[in-house]
This record gives structure tokens, sequence and C-alpha cells, in this order.
């Protein structure tokens, strides 16, 4: 039990570690954003959409929560050049977290929507709106607002789980942290530097969401 | 009378930690008369060293391992070790020599000492047929895949041009996948490895392009052991000869053994 820290090696790479940290940050705010509108879109499209769309959806969502996110980045990044389709190590991480993210996200939303009373869906029906003006105006806001906690964690759990598009070469946070580690050996120091980096990120990305919150939900509405 | 009781104590210490040392100089008949050899045998890297069907070791390095001793016509016992115990095993008199794919750096022969080379481990850039790579100097602006914590990890950084992108995974099968889907232009790694994934893939036309280092696998023994290294640098030299270091080679990693200089 003589273990010396040697943190100096990692603060020699702390370059190297911002910018994995950020291309984490990048990753995970476009995802969230894009996993978003794809939730919107599907959730709409699994409560009152035509019945193939329906169905359609249902396969996404159930394909998507019930495997594991490292083959589906797999399938993008390996797979889909059999077909023709091919991307970059970033990208292809990118659209397996839009992917992942979007079918849990439709869930969620999903639930937001059918927890907004009838009644008022029925005012928006009287009122002569179609159903799409129903649903962007009547139901969208309260059911966002209502299910905004469960999005959060679903956001900071993309987050962290980004660790894993390391395996695919895309050069974030952990990718970083791991070439260190193999490269200077301080396997320690390495990852509790990237721990509290990760823990700063999720913090930040929690008040931000707070932030939001505040500001979307509760700002001069009350 | 503690005074005397301390002294008898490092006398006895002192012929504790001489007589093994003593014995050495004289390993070769120490060997030759318990008709056994004792040899480190790493059975977690193949082709080199592994664990057959039935649990036996074997690889390049353990049969490199068997016909020495055949050859000195004594019994084999291998003992068994992990990587970082190869040379400790030497140095605490667990094992006459280390065959465990033991490269040979100046690094590691301030603690042991090492026979000429009877092996080795290229690093190469494989890539496929289509992909004009011919020395280093082609590496520039192309994606190159490998596995991290490895020697390529190490050795491919240094020779590549400024403009080459190097990509890095986990695992060996990652890069070599990354490969054949085609999201690398070329990957550095084992010799052998890339002439294995070119026979498993025939329709890729995986090739290897050039070879960026190699180093030299050493028998070592403890130093001090003049004997012992004399006679292994001998049968170093007439099995180089006569050709059975490269059929073992050939047999157990599927490439040719590349020419071995003498050290």
């Amino acid at each position: 039990m003589t273990y010396v820290f040697q943190f100096g090696i990692v603060f020699d790479h702390f370059p190297q570690l911002v910018e994995g940290a950020l291309l984490t940050i990048r990753l995970a705010a476009l995802a969230m954003v894009f996993g978003l509108i794809v939730a919107v879109i599907c959730a709409y499209l699994r409560t009152s959409g035509p019945k193939p769309a329906r169905a359609l959806v249902a396969v996404y969502v159930e394909a998507v929560r019930n495997t594991p996110f490292l083959v589906q980045l797999y399938i993008i990044f390996f797979s889909l050049p059999a077909i023709g389709i091919r991307f970059e190590a970033n990208t292809a991480a990118l659209v397996a977290m839009i992917v992942n993210l979007g079918a849990y996200a439709t869930e969620i939303v999903r639930a937001g929507v059918q927890s907004v009373p009838a009644g008022q869906i029925e005012t928006g029906l009287a009122l002569g709106l179609k159903r799409l003006q129903i649903y962007r105006f009547i139901i969208l806001f309260p059911a966002i607002k209502a299910v905004f906690p469960a999005l959060a964690s679903q956001f900071i759990l993309l987050l962290l789980g980004s660790s894993v598009v390391s395996a695919i070469s895309a050069n974030e946070l952990t990718a970083v942290a791991n070439t260190l580690q193999s490269t200077t050996f301080r396997a320690f120091e390495v990852y509790i530097v990237v721990t509290l980096m990760y823990l700063a990120i999720a913090l930040a990305f929690r008040a931000l969401f707070a932030g939001i919150y505040w500001f979307v939900f509760i700002r001069g509405r009350t | 009378m503690a005074i005397r009781l301390c002294a008898a104590f490092c006398a006895a210490v002192f012929a504790c930690v001489l007589a093994p040392q003593a014995g050495n100089a004289q390993a070769l008949d120490r060997i030759l008369k318990e008709k056994k050899i004792r040899i480190t045998a790493e059975v977690t890297s193949p082709p080199f060293g592994i664990l057959d069907k039935d649990n036996k070791p074997t690889g390049s390095e353990i049969e490199t391992a068997r016909q020495l001793a055949k050859d000195l016509g004594v019994e084999l016992e291998l003992v068994q070790v992990t990587g970082p115990q190869r040379i400790p095993a030497l140095l605490s008199d667990r094992a006459d020599l280390a065959i465990s794919s033991l490269s040979i750096t100046t690094e590691r022969a301030k603690s042991v000492w090492f026979s000429s080379p009877h092996g080795a481990l290229s690093i190469v850039i494989g890539a496929g047929k289509n992909v004009n790579i011919k020395s280093a100097a082609d590496l520039a602006g192309k994606k190159i895949g490998m596995t991290r914590a490895t020697l390529e990890e190490q050795v491919v950084p240094k020779v590549a041009p400024p403009g080459t992108n190097i990509v890095f995974f986990d695992e060996h099968s990652a890069t070599q996948q990354a490969l054949l889907s085609g999201q690398v232009d070329a990957i550095g790694g084992a010799a052998f490895l890339i002439n294995e994934l070119a026979k498993r893939n025939p329709d890729k036309g995986i090739e290897t392009k050039f070879t960026v280092m190699t180093a030299f696998y050493g028998i070592a023994v403890k130093p001090g052991n003049f004997d012992l290294l004399q006679w292994v640098n001998t049968w170093v030299f007439v099995n180089k000869q006569n050709g059975v270091l490269a059929k073992i080679y050939k047999e157990h990693t599927g490439v040719d053994l590349v020419d071995l200089p003498p050290l």
C-alpha cells in the first residue's frame, strides 16, 4: 500500500482530456436536441397517428429499448457500411445516441401526452382546431412540463452512456482516458480525474435543465 | 552475546544468499545431473503460448522449450507464469530458462541475460489490395486503426508522418472489423494477426503493406549462468541453421520467421 499518486502526468495531458470532454458535451447536447425532436414526432404518431405509423413507432421503441446500446452502435458503425451507409466514427456515435435517446424519450413524452386531460383536447376540437394544432398548442406544452424531470434524467443517462462510444474510436472523454491510461499506466489518476470531469459535466447539465424548466414553464406563467 | 548471535545470524543469511549463487555457475551441470530443466510457460499469448483443447500448453514458445529440452536430453518441467511473472520466476530460481515471448530490450537486460533471438514479432501495416501504401510516408492522410495498450500503439505513431489519422479501438476484434467494414483505410498489428485476418476474409484482399518494426524474442537466463547461456546460444545457432526454429514458428503463427541476427 505504498502507491504514489502522480497527477502531474494527467495534467500534462489535460488539453487532450478537455478536448475529449468538449466532444462528449457536443455529442450529448446534439443528441438531446435531435432526440427530443424524434421523441415529439414519434409520440404524436404513437398516440394519434395512422395505424401503420403507430405500429412502426411501437416497433422502433421496443427494438431500441430492448437491445444493448453497444450493439446498436456496432450495427450503425460496422454493419451499415455493408449496405452502403457509411458514417464517420463521431457521426455514427451521434446517430446511435439520437436513435437510442429518441426511443426512450418517445415513451416519456407519450406518457406526458396521455396525462393531458381529455377535456382540454375536446375543448380544442370544439374550437375547430385541427389534430396537429391541438397537439402543438394544447397537448405538447403541459405534456413536456409534466415529464420534464424524467426527460432530464434520461438526458443525463445518455450523457453518461456516451462513454461507450469510445468502442468505435469516437475520441470522446472516455476514449482519451483509455488511451492516456494505456500509455502512462497511471490508471488510478486518469480515471479519478475523468470521473470528476463527468461529474462536473453532469451537474452542469442538471443546472441547465433546472434553468430551462424555470425559464420555460415557471416564469410569467404562475 | 547479542553481538555474537547477530553475527551468526548474518553469516547464516549470507550463506543462504550466496549458496544458490555459487551453484548457478554450474547450472548446466545441475540440470544434466537432475535430468530436468524448468522453463517458463506463459499460456495467455496466442499463438506463442496457449492452452490447447485438452488444456495442455502449446504454441511456438512452448514447442521451442520442448525441442530444447529434448536436444539437451533432459525432462522438461513447464513452470506456468503470467506475463509480469516471466522475469521474477527466473530471478527467484523457480525456472532455469524463460522462453515466453520476451522481447530483447535494454531495459530487461538489466535484470536478465538474453540469448541470441530464437523468434520474433513483427508489427506491420495491413490493408486491402487497392489501398496504396508502400512505406510509412504513405500513411499521411489515411485513417489507421489500432488497438489500445499494444505494441503497435507504441511504435506506429512514431513512424507515422504528420497528417496521419490514427484511431484507437479497445479490442483487436473491433480494430479488424473496422478494416473489414471500410471504416479505416489500414490497421496496424502483429504480422500473424494480419495474416490470419487475410486468410479468414479472402474476398477483402487484405495484405501486409510494410513492416513497422520487429521485436526479437530471446531466451533469458538468470545473470551469472554463463554455462547455461553458452549452451542455449549454441542450441539457437544450430536450430536456426537447420531450420527447426523456422518450422516451429511457421507451424504455430502461420507466418515466416524473419532473419534472426545474432546477439
